[in-house]
């Protein structure tokens, strides 16, 4: 049973991430689009309460895709574990960018991260990755009723289960059950928080607000 | 203590009880009047979802008096059909008299083989993913909340069954909803009679 059509489903997976790839940026870009050409917050009218659950997601999206992509660079996963290092960092920076192209100049700067090696050992890096995930899942849970537009709540509940299935990709690869209760909890910003504080992972907190002095610099 | 080993202590059955208990009690207490009534929408949107759980609870149940399931693919079966029912029973008691019937169903077809089985529960779970994403807009929050605590494992039972046979987990970004007309074609295709 595990091999049944590999070749084909392969073949179907390099599709569907090239696919998924655009097609997670339109959703997101799409929402931007249909709410404001500038495809910004504030030109989109996204109220702030909107913009500060998004900054949050985003957060978690650096956090994510620093970690697969650090694990990608350094090259000591193997087999399954490497692929899906692969698929899963590419789908979180898809994240990233889309939140940041829908939050324009009131994106949150990138943090600077520290994983302590985790990246570099196959055992702690699914560990840590099935911990990201379904973290994630809680996170954005329990962000999703704050969410006051529509369009924006659309696409983070697109994310949303992309995150879950994440995590019980992780779980499977860690022998672990993916799916051990019927039903998901949310989980509260200011537990989230803690969880992410105690790893250390996070070595220099972003500006939770833009920059004013500096000149940016676009294109 | 570290993020991973705080993360699998926390799978409990307490969290499950939590979960599906606060989630839940919410909007049952507002009952059926409320629902029959002014929430047209929340009624359309929860029986829509009672239409999907009742496949994923028939294809399962459907595989699992077959017997043909074996290793891995019966305890993904077994498991999941667990969760299934409790999302049934949820869906059931929070629609009380305004739920619709058990659809006619025939999953010969989609069980005549493990083969056949992998395939139709890959799909069934992948629909359920978008059915819920679907529905989502639109709705009071507290079915809202409800039913966000059940998309994200449909998802994990999406990516269980595609990593069971070699597909990828997670082929996509993000998870594309589906409209109403969508979801039934879906369901219809698998061998639900509506």
């Amino acid at each position: 049973m595990t091999t049944l059509d590999r070749d084909g489903a392969l073949a179907e997976a390099e599709a569907g991430l090239s696919r998924g790839r655009f097609l997670g940026l339109g959703a997101l870009a799409g929402a931007g689009l249909l709410l404001g050409r500038a495809g910004s917050a504030r030109a989109a009218g996204i109220g702030a309460g909107d913009r500060a659950v998004l900054n949050y997601a985003l957060s978690l999206e650096y956090l994510q895709a620093a970690f697969y992509t650090e694990a990608e660079r350094a090259n000591a996963l193997k087999g399954r574990a490497a692929e899906a290092a692969q698929v899963v960092g590419a789908v979180e920076r898809a994240h990233v960018k889309a939140f940041r192209a829908l939050l324009g100049a009131k994106a949150i700067k990138k943090p600077r991260f520290d994983f302590q090696g985790v990246t570099e050992d196959q055992k702690k890096f699914l560990k840590t990755a099935v911990a990201f995930e379904d973290l994630a899942v809680e996170a954005y849970k329990g962000q999703a009723v704050k969410i006051r537009s529509d369009a924006v709540l659309a696409s983070a509940l697109g994310i949303h289960t992309v995150e879950a299935r994440h995590a019980a990709w992780m779980r499977y690869l860690n022998g672990i059950q993916p799916a051990v209760r019927a039903f998901d909890s949310p989980r509260p910003r200011s537990e989230i928080d803690v969880v992410v504080r105690k790893t250390g992972f996070v070595v220099a907190a972003p500006r939770m607000t833009a920059r004013k002095r500096r000149p940016k610099y676009t294109g | 203590m570290p993020l991973h080993q705080r993360a699998i202590d926390r799978t409990s059955r307490a969290d499950l009880l939590r979960g599906a208990g606060v989630a839940f009690a919410g909007i049952t207490a507002l009952g059926v009047a409320r629902l029959a009534g002014a929430a047209d929408r929340d009624q359309d949107a929860l029986n829509l979802l009672l239409m999907v759980e009742y496949a994923e609870v028939g294809l399962y149940s459907t595989a699992l008096e077959g017997n043909r399931l074996t290793g891995e693919l019966r305890s993904y079966a077994r498991t999941v059909l667990g969760h299934e029912r409790d999302h049934l029973a949820a869906l059931k008691q929070t629609l009380g008299a305004a739920a619709d019937p058990e659809p006619r169903q025939d999953f010969a077809k989609a069980t005549r083989s493990t083969e056949a089985f992998a395939d139709a529960a890959g799909r069934l779970e992948d629909l359920a993913v978008s059915a819920y994403n679907g529905q989502a807009t639109g709705v009071s929050k507290k079915v809202f909340v409800a039913a966000a605590t059940i998309v994200s494992v449909e998802a994990r039972h999406a990516a269980w069954i595609r990593s069971i046979v070699g597909r990828r987990p997670a082929p996509d970004a993000t998870d594309t909803p589906l409209k109403r007309d969508e979801v039934l074609d879906g369901l219809r295709d698998l061998g639900v009679q509506l």
